[in-house]
């Protein structure tokens, strides 16, 4: 295989060609953008305390989706550190940075302070992270240059002993690195005798590792979608990184990806990667054990331990690839491993589907690879197809994907031409939904519960499988609720705690944590047209997946069909944010809102309230209080007052209509009444004039 | 089903009337066949105001009688004296005294006619005032409240569920702006 020198590996030099754009100067800043820009090379501010300088980009830091450029302390100038500039497109690990930073760094690269900064190389906000340079450099280079030399019999006890102390330490903190790799490993001293490990935070797991340095399941998945993995992925990075570290190249980095794919699954990654290299003598058997293909199989850390102790270790077990003693022909190619066909099988649908319908590939199965389940399993496939012609079960993609998923039970979830792992489900989704505008993939993966039906496949079952499948049923809930507040967005936030609000309202400025939130909308409120809503599905999937109160009532209201529930409903959630995040005076955003709670007054039914209530706003809105603006539009007791009074009003309507029908009811009925009561009237008073006669006639006669 | 019960306890009840009349106006006719005399012929209009008055309550017949018994009263205090079928036949003889007599019941007559006009009017007028205040009392609680109160009542609906969900938000209002209202 042919092999090129450690320095070829260009590492951020070259990136791809869309994060390198990304990078490129843009031209002036949008209208949504925040005010600290600072415009020519003037450094930045972070926290106050911690200059960057864009005008000295520090390439030698740089990662393959993070530029680096000089930070400064303004209180410690003699302190050396570097700032990441990660790409705004890419959801960072944000988990690992807030649980990395200001703790003892153990092997790590030390990470000084974070935070969220406008870059004017960008246009908008970004993520920045800063750390301690280290001092001695790329590992790779200085070895490749020769400026520090490991000998083959130095290698676990320079190398090895103090990485694999340092990826113990991941793994007690329960957070796999998932960025092994030469160029990720530097000197901390000029003496160059300390390792440390670079940083994993720009992007999501596994992202930035060429495929070599991903074990073959997580390879063949999508770039976004390899996943978080476990200790056991580091373990194997570890072993590729030492091979190549201790050959001083790259065996196979003229092997394009594809072809170094096909040949793993059918040979093994150690035999396709060092099984022609001149990998020292000591170092066979610990690589053969840490890039052992069955992750159950593969070196633990007691084993690395063991070894390198001196201490014999049972781990020279030999992979077992399961392969048919006749090949079976697609398209051409010949294949007797299961797994490379269903790689193969994933890439072409229509035909797959055809050739393994046919009876042939049924006595591949049974007869050659003697493997009367995975037989039987392929026939349920097609008679579920065939019970379900209309439903999606009997779609090819997900015949496909079940194809593929029996062929190679712990490959990847392969479905509708996007291979992923299932917990790398949150950065994939990220990918297709806001950069390929792919949201029907992430609909369908959970709708038709394709992540749970991979994970009740597996066995032994996948690491975390039961939180996994837990979490996919919770998403697949979010996704059925056609609420503001739920649906896709809701998922994409719940599942990637590095994403920042995708609002097109605030994209620019970054948003990654709830507290910025508010900040950012009132930035916004100075130039966006406040004629419309200023929070939409984003914003309140946003909100509920990173908002820690109970928020349902409010987003009840706020999707109501009532222009003005709606209104009130959306100041209410906004007035509960500043209230819970003491958030300070927010004029722009009181004054947006105040504009828009004509609607919200009219539900009170007394014009007077009303009144009173438009000669209140803008007062309350000077104060930029939403929490006071929301008191006075819905405050209880006005409320009550209002509703009781509009009730006793309807009852007081209702019985002076019925009095006046009572008195108008029937023109003649009326007159009829008064004639009787005339006659009435005259009968009586016939009565009392012969009462009256009467007595007096009586009293004269008596006389 | 019910009707011809009452049908019958009225035809019962009118015999026995009758019955009793008869028995009175006999015994009556044996103890003072003058006053009788006086009255039947006396009391004429006022027989036939009860026949000719088909109205429930007989209005007419109280308008006439009384005034008609008015006009008799004094020929009866006359037979106190005289109690005696010469001087009744006297009375009802004299143009004068049967002039007093009709022309009480008469003046009867005119109270029937003239009063319940005068009476109607005088409600109507009263009617029309009370619509006119419930009518300002309705334009007021249109004024104070908004047309929606018609419509509602008039809809008879129920208070828009709008209403309930802005109490309940209500309720979420931060402890302080709570205070501040």
């Amino acid at each position: 295989m042919a092999e090129q020198p450690l320095e070829a590996d260009n590492t951020g030099g070259n990136l791809p060609n869309e994060e390198g754009k990304m990078f490129e100067p843009t031209d002036v800043p949008t209208k949504n953008t925040p005010k600290q820009s600072s415009g020519g090379n003037e450094p930045i501010v972070l926290r106050d305390r911690y200059m960057l300088d864009m005008a000295t980009p520090l390439p030698q830091f740089d990662s393959p989706s993070a530029k680096s450029y000089l930070a400064e302390n303004r209180n410690d100038l003699g302190q050396k550190l570097f700032v990441l500039i990660c790409s705004p497109k890419i959801p960072s690990r944000l988990e690992s940075i807030t649980k990395q930073t200001g703790i003892d760094t153990m092997g790590r690269l030390e990470v000084i302070e974070w935070g969220v900064i406008y870059w004017p190389p960008l246009g908008q906000s970004t993520m920045a992270i800063i750390f301690k340079q280290p001092l001695g450099g790329r590992i790779n280079l200085r070895l490749a240059s020769k400026e520090v030399i490991i000998t083959d019999y130095d290698i676990p006890k320079k190398l090895v002993d103090p990485l694999a102390k340092i990826l113990q330490n991941f793994a007690n903190q329960d957070t796999p690195h998932r960025a092994i790799r030469p160029e990720n490993i530097f000197f901390n001293d000029e003496a160059m005798t300390e390792i440390v490990i670079g940083e994993n935070f720009s992007t999501p797991p596994g992202y930035d590792q060429p495929s070599i340095y991903e074990p073959i399941e997580r390879a063949m998945s999508s770039q976004s979608g390899r996943g978080i993995g476990s200790t056991r992925d580091d373990i194997y990075a570890l072993g590729v990184t030492i091979g190549v570290l201790s050959l001083g190249q790259n065996p196979v980095v003229k092997m394009k990806d594809e072809n170094l794919i096909q040949a793993r699954l059918e040979h093994g990654s150690y035999t396709v990667i060092f099984g022609s290299s001149r990998i020292p003598l000591p170092l066979i058997e610990p690589l053969q054990g840490m890039l052992n293909d069955d992750p159950e199989a593969r070196w633990s850390f007691d084993e690395i331990s063991d070894w390198l102790s001196g201490e014999p270790t049972n781990a020279s077990q030999k992979q077992l690839l399961e392969k048919a003693e006749t090949p079976f022909s697609f398209q051409g190619k010949e294949y007797i491993s299961p797994r490379l066909l269903a790689y193969n099988f994933s890439k072409q649908i229509p035909d797959s589907i055809k050739a393994a319908q046919g009876q042939a590939f049924d006595i591949w199965l049974l007869r050659s690879l003697k493997n009367k389940a995975m037989s039987d399993a392929v026939k349920e496939i097609f008679d579920n197809a065939k019970f379900h012609p209309n439903g999606y079960q009997g779609s090819i993609e997900y015949i496909s994907f079940n194809l593929c998923m029996i062929l190679d039970p712990q490959g990847p979830i392969r479905y509708k031409g996007l291979a992923f792992m299932p917990d790398g489900f949150g950065p994939l989704l990220a990918s297709e939904f806001l950069h390929n505008n792919n949201f029907k993939f992430a609909t369908t993966v959970l709708a038709h519960d394709i992540g749970l039906t991979w994970l009740a496949n597996q066995n032994p079952p996948f690491p975390g499988a039961p939180d996994l499948q837990k979490n996919f049923k919770v998403l697949k809930g979010f996704l059925e609720i056609n609420e503001l507040g739920y649906g896709l967005e809701r998922v994409l936030y719940e599942m990637n705690i590095g994403q920042p609000c995708h609002s097109p309202l605030i994209l620019n400025d970054y948003v990654l944590l709830i507290e910025d939130l508010l900040p950012a909308m009132e930035q916004a409120s100075s130039v966006a047209d406040t004629s419309q809503i200023p929070i939409d599905q984003h914003i309140s999937a946003f909100i509920a997946a990173r908002f820690k109160h109970d928020i349902y009532p409010h987003l009840k209201a706020f999707g109501s069909k009532s222009r003005g529930t709606s209104i009130v409903g959306l100041l209410s959630l906004l007035a509960l944010l500043q209230w819970k995040l003491n958030e300070q005076k927010m004029l722009g955003l009181s004054s947006w809102i105040g504009g828009l709670l004509g609607p919200a007054i009219d539900i009170y039914h007394n014009r007077k309230t009303r009144k009173e209530l438009e000669k209140d706003i803008p007062r309350l809105v000077r104060k930029g209080s939403l929490p006071e603006l929301f008191s006075l539009v819905d405050n209880i007791d006005r409320r009550n007052e209002d509703l009781l009074g509009y009730k006793k009003a309807k009852l007081e309507w209702v019985a002076a209509e019925e009095e006046v029908n009572d008195i108008e009811g029937g023109g003649d009925i009326r007159i009829k009444k008064a004639e009787r009561a005339g006659q009435q009237t005259g009968g009586i008073l016939s009565i009392i004039i012969a009462l009256t006669f009467l007595s007096a006639m009586l009293i004269i006669q008596t006389w | 089903m019910v009707s011809p019960v009452i049908e019958k306890r009225k035809k019962a009840l009118s015999m026995s009337t009758w019955l009793w009349g008869a028995f009175i106006i006999s015994l009556w006719m044996m103890l003072s066949p003058s006053t009788l005399i006086i009255l039947s012929l006396g009391m004429l209009p006022t027989f036939v105001a009860f026949f000719c008055d088909r109205t429930e309550h007989k209005y007419a017949v109280y308008c006439v009688g009384g005034l008609n018994f008015c006009g008799i009263l004094p020929f009866l205090l006359k037979l106190i004296s005289d109690h005696s079928l010469s001087a009744a036949m006297n009375i009802m003889g004299n143009v004068f005294s049967l002039a007093i007599i009709f022309g009480a019941a008469g003046l009867g007559w005119l109270l029937f006619l003239s009063i319940p006009p005068v009476v109607s009017t005088v409600l109507i007028i009263m009617s029309d005032s009370r619509v006119k205040s419930l009518k300002a009392i309705q334009q007021r609680i249109i004024d104070e409240w908004g047309s929606s109160v018609v419509e509602d009542s008039e809809l008879r609906t129920n208070l828009d569920t709008s209403d309930e969900d802005m109490i309940a938000l209500a309720e979420t209002a931060p402890p302080k702006t709570k205070q501040t209202e």
